[in-house]
């Protein structure tokens, strides 16, 4: 899949200083699940899946998910953060094989 | 007689608390190593990952704070909308400091732990996410001042979603 890694961050439209603004993230990932083998047994190997989301705004984090397997494939958080000034989003998502795919969105106001 | 009784019995009592000191402190110095050396999601219980993630502190019930939003039934436990919304001011005294998401039946049961920032503004998050089958869905709050609220709900999964 050459789509691995394309971030896409959704923000309202108009945002006034103050509010307190929802950010919708979304990562084309396939987030590989645990496979066994006949016997029931893990399989040990490196799998590919996404474990850290950072959201910083204006170079301070905001939010940070840890993830496991259980999110499903090409995930999707949201979260929220107080605009207080014209800035820059960045959402940065990490994934066990050392990818790191970034999603920037401008904060701007109307 | 009665003596002898009374010493062994006071021996005993004496062990188990300071069996229960060890552990309490081993609990205390495990808890920062844990968040970074042991991977997040592990293949055990659910009971064992509550007691690997918060050392059995007390929990209150978060229902009147916490809102965790499931569907009832998921027709496809591939993909799974849950948020959870917290009560709270988010100032930098009192804020929401993690909100750990728990499947119960999952056999990886943490499904994921988000630090928040009292920047977040509104302690809300939400995510897709993978159900193996019916069964209850936690969400555990920590807040800034270390009080854990727990809320559940049971969600039917008619397709699981979980190959591990």
């Amino acid at each position: 899949m050459s789509d691995i890694g394309k971030v896409r961050l959704r923000i309202p439209s108009s945002v006034k200083p103050g509010d307190v603004v929802q950010v919708r993230a979304l990562v084309i990932h396939p987030m590989e699940r645990i496979e066994r083998d006949a016997q029931g047994k893990i399989i040990q190997k490196n799998y590919n899946y996404i474990n850290k989301v950072v959201a910083m705004y204006l170079g301070r984090t905001v939010a940070t998910f840890d993830t496991t397997q259980n999110v499903a494939e090409n995930p999707f958080f949201t979260f929220n953060f107080k605009a207080t000034d014209p800035g820059q989003l960045k959402v940065q998502f990490l994934d066990t094989t050392g990818g790191r795919y970034e999603g920037t969105a401008d904060i701007k106001f109307s | 007689m009665t003596e002898d009784h009374h010493r062994v019995s006071r021996r005993t009592a004496l062990l188990s608390l300071s069996a229960l000191g060890v552990a309490a402190a081993g609990g205390i110095m495990m808890m920062p190593r844990s968040a970074s050396a042991q991977a997040l999601g592990q293949n055990e219980s659910v009971e064992d990952a509550i007691k690997r993630l918060f050392g059995g502190k007390p929990m209150k019930d978060g229902a009147a704070a916490v809102k965790l939003d499931v569907p009832l039934i998921a027709e496809n436990g591939a993909v799974v909308p849950i948020s959870v919304s917290v009560e709270s001011p988010m100032t930098p005294t009192n804020y929401v400091k993690h909100i750990y998401v728990v499947a119960d039946k999952n056999r990886i049961p943490v499904v994921t732990r988000v630090t928040l920032a009292p920047e977040a503004g509104r302690a809300f998050v939400g995510a897709n996410i993978r159900l193996g089958e019916s069964g209850d869905v936690r969400a555990i709050v920590e807040q800034s001042d270390g009080t854990l609220l727990a809320v559940k709900r049971e969600v039917k999964v008619t397709v699981g979603g979980c190959g591990g």
